[in-house]
């Protein structure tokens, strides 16, 4: 029996049709340049292509070096860049300080390239119409969003803090500091930022639930960093990659924490 | 009847055996090809890692070459077909869904983020599929008219073989903004699949059981995943996964069911060939993950 073995990287294994079965050898044959466009569907798309390029071409600014989001148990660069500027942002539209913002990582959907950063490459990391929105958390709320990010993604990206895991993974501490090495007081009530969609649903992190009074600003995230580029561009900057060092780990920790063996 | 241990040894790890009801006279065989999460990459990846890859026109040709040979073939989505790039944002999935349908797409899923541009984005977007989305588990009582689009099961018949298609969602709690899937509720998949399974089994006497799942392969026991459906659900030849996009090399095997997802963005396409041995019990299938590669990159 002949099954096509063409384009298969892995062993095909057949069951010819006089019954034994045996394995037919397959080489793989790789969809390399070589291999056409539909035309008819590369013709469908054409003209949407052509849109795409006229409306999210524009480059608004220049990343001197790569934006990363990480992978699981790395700190979110581009998560940090996304969340201090909707704190900036939020404290801005406010007119007082807002000491805190998060956003889950699942919602930031690409990474920045090195290099020119087009309105397309805001859209493809930031495609969602989420808004910032601004609430009240006491310092503990803060602690437990902390520690559900970290149990759900060993760390979400925010800004405003410093997170520290001590202790052993039977008996762990989360712990954080405002930026300003003050301590996180529990008590204490603050101004935080986040989104309208984080508020809404959780995306699994301890944010739903709440009475609050939530302040819209009116402001989709995505506005907010195409702003954010298109303003470092007009000033000839270049789009900062922030510092790692906002989460960390008492030695065994983060390995504890990706091998889902601390004991929460 | 054919001695899988023996011949599992032999095919080594890109091999995969199960049993199957037989059709003898024929030895039927079917290809599945599939995707899942392709979220809107309509053109290739033009930057990371996966740069150059991907492409629906070059899906689409490689899958018209496929079918050119003449095997049975379907051509299968575990949704999250939305939302990723410019395009979703500019056509709210409706030039996904119509270029889908121009590929030769067979049957669909919904994921989560197909719900991106709420129930009337999706209906909207829906008028350009020329396929049947599939799913068991949500409940339509308060979107009726999106509800009347979306099909609990389908059954494709080829010559000596029947395949059952059915799909399963993601729970939207935490995932879902609440107004974008107003009228839409979720279940456990496991009742009502097992339902839809018992009747493709014992009623439409399907040959090969295929769900196509937006659960996620594997949540570390936090969720119901496709580990867990496989295990919960007996009779489920075929479980193509989405959601966590998930690159595997080849299939895993959980009890009788072949579990496999392709990663995202539509860099490769999943393929699983599937024969029905000729003396009652066994069936072999290959499998690949097929890269498509930009002939511009």
């Amino acid at each position: 029996m002949v099954l096509s073995s063409l384009f298969l990287s892995g062993a095909l294994a057949i069951l010819p049709s006089a019954g034994t079965p045996t394995l037919a050898a397959a080489q793989p044959e790789a969809v390399t340049p070589a291999l056409p466009e539909d035309p008819a569907v590369a013709q469908a798309l054409a003209p949407c292509a052509a849109i795409i390029r006229k409306e999210f071409s524009q480059v608004l600014a220049q990343a001197s070096k790569r934006i990363p989001r990480g992978k699981l148990g790395e700190e979110n660069l581009l998560g940090y860049w996304v969340t201090d500027l909707m704190r900036e942002r939020a404290s801005r539209c406010l007119g007082q300080p807002v000491a805190f913002a998060f956003i889950n990582s699942g919602g930031l959907r690409a990474d920045l390239q090195a290099g020119p950063v087009r309105v397309a490459d805001i859209f493809e990391l930031m495609p969602f119409d989420n808004e910032l929105v601004v609430t009240e958390y006491t310092g503990r709320e803060v602690l437990q969003l902390l520690r559900g990010g970290l149990i759900k993604k060993a760390g979400e990206p925010c800004s405003g803090v410093l997170i520290s895991l001590q202790g052993t993974p039977e008996r762990p501490v989360v712990s954080a500091s405002w930026l300003q090495t003050a301590p996180l007081d529990p008590e204490t009530t603050v101004l935080i930022a986040t989104t309208d969609y984080l508020l809404a649903s959780g995306d699994g992190l301890p944010t739903r639930g709440r009475s609050k009074k939530v302040i819209p600003t009116g402001l989709q995230i995505r506005q907010i960093l195409l702003e954010a580029c298109a303003e470092l561009g007009s000033q000839g900057k270049s789009l900062p990659c922030p510092a790692p060092g906002r989460y960390s780990f008492a030695p065994g920790m983060l390995e504890a924490l990706l091998e889902r063996r601390i004991a929460w | 009847m054919v001695d899988r241990r023996a011949f599992l040894g032999g095919l080594g790890a890109a091999f995969l055996a199960s049993r199957l009801p037989l059709r003898a006279e024929s030895s039927p065989r079917i290809t599945l090809l599939h995707t899942n999460d392709t979220h809107s990459h309509l053109e290739p990846l033009a930057s990371g890692s996966l740069a150059g890859r991907g492409g629906i026109a070059r899906r689409a040709a490689l899958v018209k070459r496929l079918r050119s040979q003449g095997g049975n073939l379907l051509l299968l989505d575990a949704g999250d077909v939305f939302q990723g790039t410019p395009y979703f944002n500019r056509f709210k999935g409706s030039l996904d869904y119509k270029l889908m349908s121009m590929a030769g797409y067979d049957a669909g899923t919904l994921g989560n983020h197909d719900f991106d541009a709420g129930i009337e984005g999706l209906m909207t977007a829906l008028e350009e599929a020329t396929f049947p989305i599939l799913n068991c588990n949500f409940t339509w009582e308060g979107a009726p008219r999106l509800g009347q689009k979306i099909l609990p099961w389908t059954v494709k018949t080829f010559p000596g073989l029947k395949v059952g298609l059915t799909g399963v969602g993601v729970e939207f709690h935490g995932l879902v903004f609440p107004k974008n899937h107003e009228g839409v509720g979720w279940r456990d998949p496991v009742a009502p699949l097992g339902a839809v399974v018992r009747r493709l089994r014992e009623v439409e006497k399907v040959d090969l059981l295929v769900v196509l799942s937006h659960l996620g392969l594997d949540h570390h026991g936090a969720a119901i995943d496709d580990l867990n459906l496989a295990r919960l659900v007996p009779g489920i030849d075929v479980i193509i996964g989405g959601h966590t996009h998930t690159f595997m090399d080849t299939p895993v095997r959980v009890d009788d069911t072949h579990i496999f997802q392709v990663g995202y963005a539509g860099v490769n396409l999943g393929r699983m060939d599937f024969a029905l041995g000729p003396k009652g019990e066994a069936i072999a299938c290959g499998s690949a993950s097929l890269p498509l590669v930009d002939r511009r990159g």
